[in-house]
């Protein structure tokens, strides 16, 4: 794939594009075309063995407490009545804890080693508001009101020198950018599916060539939003071509399940790292966690999605020799009340359980569950800062020193392996 | 301040706030031309066809605005949709319902009603994923439309009884012994206040005024039994209240006037963040006028700043506002079903939004998927391969082309008619360069194509 690729970069990029552009070159580009000239000499670039991190973002507040289940706890039997798993369905780990009947597949992958679970995560003075919460979650910035950046986009941020020249980070889903994600310096793209790349150019319509041309053009006088549009229009051709790219190049191994969304993201990160795909950091999204009602079926078809899916995902990966360079990461805003509510639902709560999967992973249960007599106006009080958590991806995986991106030190969570 | 270039030299931050408001009068520094009545088109409603532009220019600033205003046109094309709209009722296809309002998008007389009333449905977001009932949608969607340029106050009435916001809400069942904290919580952080106005004990007890509030069969109701009688205290205020109490306290608060206007200033002003001492003369007089959203929104239109180097081009088309305005502009029609799908991907699904918070919008709309993604929904509107939109479109019998002989004047013509600001001169030979290329019948549609990709395309 070497000359394509870069080949690809001379096509697009060509030194006009940096030179002639009236615009602060985008960092991606300019990366891009520094790493292409490092390989044009021969060079390796360091990308293609850096680690992984991919996020599965579970929107709408999980139930951790019906997700790993307390079943040693008497308070469980006292404050779910609907929604109480029946003791001799639930998947027991050990004497006091046991997964949802449909996460057989995780339960396997934590014999197996690979993965982790964090019980008990959260953080202090929790909101229970799903946008305040999910911004507090993926901007790691815990008193800023409106955060226009998030903790993935600061490393980014940071990571900027270090070759690579692929984009660095990729949001897959038709949803907005998830603040994670989100940048002053430089944009994530964010694509439905990979075929939302492919500029259709071919049916008599004009070349890719003048569009780009047209993007390029001087504009001296630009206001911040036309000389962003510019910017962004030339990521967006530049990327997609690179994407699409990896794809046509990437093949298939194991079987994923037919009828999942997340599933089908997965399988398309997988065949992005397996062709050497510079991207970092992947981003997906799990929608429908926010279950007010009638919780049971349509949380119990959540954890399934998100447990079949996983767990396609890491043994294609292991197949493809790739695990143990990739570490997911799952979590949710918040967990929902210990007390199950009149609508056979759950309202808004804390604390709840974050998954780590991988070859590196420190296996098994990370913590204690959270008691369920000593509650916090009727909700679940957390022993693990989630930002303990990032702090130990950062420092470990990603190698991006946590205090710069977190704004204090934060004591690693042992998620990893040495 | 009246003078272009001055008004660029400042900002939303310095911009005298007494000038910003007052009515616009045209200038020889600050004329009456094509860029300002194309601007007024594409943010009053999503874009102007070259004769709507002519006519515009044969008229006062203030003369258009008042039109768009005005509430007597289009009783016969509202009967006339208003009729189909049963018919969809029987069949399960999800894109119905954005297919119709996409319709009355691209053919209301009336596209500033139809403009606020995509305003107001990404304010009260509703999503029919989890509601379903095309009809109640339907309803919920006729009420926005009903207050769109009414008042604020029985639009929020309205709401808090509408069945699709309580279904989408989980607040269908709210007893008294278990008050549902969902809608109150909403209605502050999202409806009215915005954060930082209410604390977690106001939307406790908001929530138990709230109670008996409920849909049976798809019908609101208050349900006696299930209301808690008891005294509640709700931002400082203490009574035996109800829910219709709970939204009175919540339209007595100066924080939801100022909350509202900003949200409106973004929607059709600028994307800026505005200082509140800017608009702190209309969140007064929106409260003066009772919420009426005509004042306010006319207030807006037809004043200097809206006209000022401040707000044009200073906004990112939504991704209705990018296809809408392209067909509009260009006197055509569109596959509605094929348009609703196409938009959802571009990430405006309407009747879909994303969450209870609406579209963010903004920059938001913009990723390298979606700008792909509009490059192609533009060659496939314009190109006449694409089978779901060919032939709707009719680029050889443009109004805007009529006359227009040389490439040079095609490219000219057909950039003043869709981009916001002026181009680059460099852009302008590119365009015509692409309008040489090829009989006409190419050429045409690839200058606009290659129009509709330009960054200055991408601003409303």
């Amino acid at each position: 794939m070497l000359p394509s690729r870069r080949h690809f970069l001379q096509a697009t990029l060509g030194s006009s594009a940096l030179v002639s552009c009236g615009l602060s070159v985008p960092q991606f580009l300019a990366r891009s075309a520094l790493a292409a000239e490092v390989q044009a000499k021969g060079t390796k670039g360091r990308g293609a063995k850096d680690n992984v991190l991919v996020v599965v973002q579970l929107a709408g507040g999980n139930d951790g407490l019906n997700t790993v289940i307390p079943f040693a706890d008497d308070g469980y039997a006292r404050n779910r009545f609907a929604l109480r798993v029946p003791t001799e369905q639930m998947l027991k780990i050990d004497g006091h804890v046991a997964l949802h009947p449909q996460l057989k597949d995780l339960r396997k992958l934590i014999e197996s080693q690979r993965v982790a679970i964090v019980q008990g995560v959260g953080y202090p003075n929790p909101d229970r508001s799903h946008f305040r919460s999910m911004d507090i979650w993926n901007s790691a910035q815990r008193n800023v009101e409106h955060p226009r950046d998030g903790w993935l986009g600061r490393t980014l941020e940071h990571g900027r020198h270090q070759a690579g020249f692929d984009v660095p980070a990729l949001h897959l889903g038709s949803e907005e950018l998830p603040l994670a994600l989100a940048s002053r310096q430089l944009a994530v793209p964010s694509v439905e599916s990979m075929d939302s790349f492919r500029l259709r150019t071919s049916d008599g319509s004009v070349p890719l060539s003048t569009l780009k041309t047209l993007a390029e053009i001087r504009r001296p006088d630009a206001s911040p939003l036309l000389d962003f549009l510019c910017r962004s229009t030339l990521n967006a051709y530049a990327a997609s071509q690179q994407v699409q790219q990896a794809l046509v190049e990437g093949k298939t191994a194991t079987p994923y399940p037919e009828n999942f969304g997340l599933a089908k993201k997965l399988k398309t990160i997988a065949q992005l790292i397996d062709a050497g795909l510079g991207t970092r950091i992947y981003y997906v999204s799990l929608v429908g966690f926010d279950t007010h009602a009638n919780q049971a079926q349509s949380h119990s078809n959540l954890l399934r999605e998100l447990s079949e899916s996983l767990s396609a995902f890491v043994a294609d990966l292991a197949a493809r020799g790739h695990l143990d360079r990739v570490l997911v990461l799952s979590f949710s805003e918040f967990g929902r009340r210990v007390r199950e509510n009149a609508s056979q639902g759950t309202d808004h709560g804390t604390a709840a359980p974050v998954f780590l999967a991988g070859g590196k992973v420190q296996a098994g249960l990370i913590g204690k569950h959270p008691s369920l007599s000593d509650l916090d106006q009727g909700d679940l009080k957390f022993h693990t800062d989630f930002r303990s958590v990032y702090a130990a991806i950062l420092d470990q995986w990603l190698g991006c020193p946590s205090q710069t991106v977190l704004g204090q030190k934060f004591l690693p969570t042992p998620v990893l392996r040495a | 301040m009246a003078d272009d270039a001055a008004v660029s030299a400042a900002d939303l931050a310095t911009v005298d706030r007494d000038w910003a408001w007052q009515a616009f009068r045209p200038t020889a520094a600050a004329p009456w031309n094509l860029q300002r009545a194309a601007h007024l088109y594409r943010r009053t409603g999503f874009g102007a066809s070259w004769r709507e532009l002519q006519t515009a220019l044969g008229q006062s600033p203030a003369e258009c605005v008042a039109e768009w205003l005005s509430t007597g046109d289009g009783d016969s094309f509202y009967a006339e949709v208003r009729s189909t709209v049963a018919a969809l009722w029987g069949t399960d296809n999800r894109q119905d319902l954005p297919a119709w309002w996409l319709y009355v998008m691209l053919h209301s007389p009336r596209p500033l009603l139809e403009k606020m009333t995509l305003f107001w449905h990404g304010h009260f977001a509703t999503s029919m994923a989890k509601v379903t009932d095309g009809r109640l949608m339907y309803q919920q969607n006729e009420l926005l439309r009903r207050w769109a340029l009414g008042s604020f106050r029985p639009l929020l009435a309205g709401m808090a009884r509408d069945p699709a916001m309580l279904i989408w809400l989980d607040s269908t069942n709210n007893r008294k012994s278990q008050p549902n904290e969902n809608f109150a919580r909403e209605v502050m952080e999202l409806f009215a206040l915005g954060r930082g106005h209410y604390t977690e004990a106001d939307i406790k007890q908001a929530a138990r005024a709230f109670t008996g509030w409920e849909v049976r069969q798809q019908i609101f109701r208050v349900n006696d039994h299930q209301h808690d009688k008891g005294e509640k205290q709700v931002l400082g205020q203490r009574g035996a209240w109800d829910g219709d109490d709970v939204l009175r306290i919540l339209l007595d608060q100066p924080a939801t006037a100022e909350f509202l206007v900003g949200k409106i200033f973004r929607y059709l002003v600028s994307e800026d963040d505005p200082p509140p001492a800017l608009l702190a003369p209309l969140a007064a007089g929106y409260r003066r006028h009772d919420y009426d959203t005509a004042w306010l929104v006319g207030t807006m239109l037809a004043s200097n700043l809206f006209f000022s180097p401040l707000a044009i081009g200073r906004k990112i088309k939504s991704p209705v506002e990018y296809a809408v305005g392209l067909v509009r502009a260009l006197e055509g029609r569109a596959d509605t079903y094929a348009l609703a799908t196409d938009l959802n991907k571009l990430g405006q699904g309407v009747f879909f939004p994303p969450n209870v918070k609406g579209w963010d919008g903004g920059v938001e709309w913009i990723n390298a998927s979606t700008l792909v993604g509009r490059a192609n929904l533009a060659w496939a509107l314009v190109g006449g391969r694409d089978a779901r939109y060919a032939n709707k479109i009719q680029l050889q019998k443009l109004a805007a082309l009529e006359g227009v002989d040389t490439p040079a004047a095609v490219a000219r013509r057909l950039a003043d008619l869709l981009v916001a600001g002026p181009l680059p001169a460099e852009s302008l030979v590119r365009l015509t360069a692409l309008a040489s290329d090829g009989p006409r019948a190419e050429s045409v549609p690839r200058v606009v194509h290659a129009i509709a990709t330009l960054p200055e395309f991408q601003l409303a």
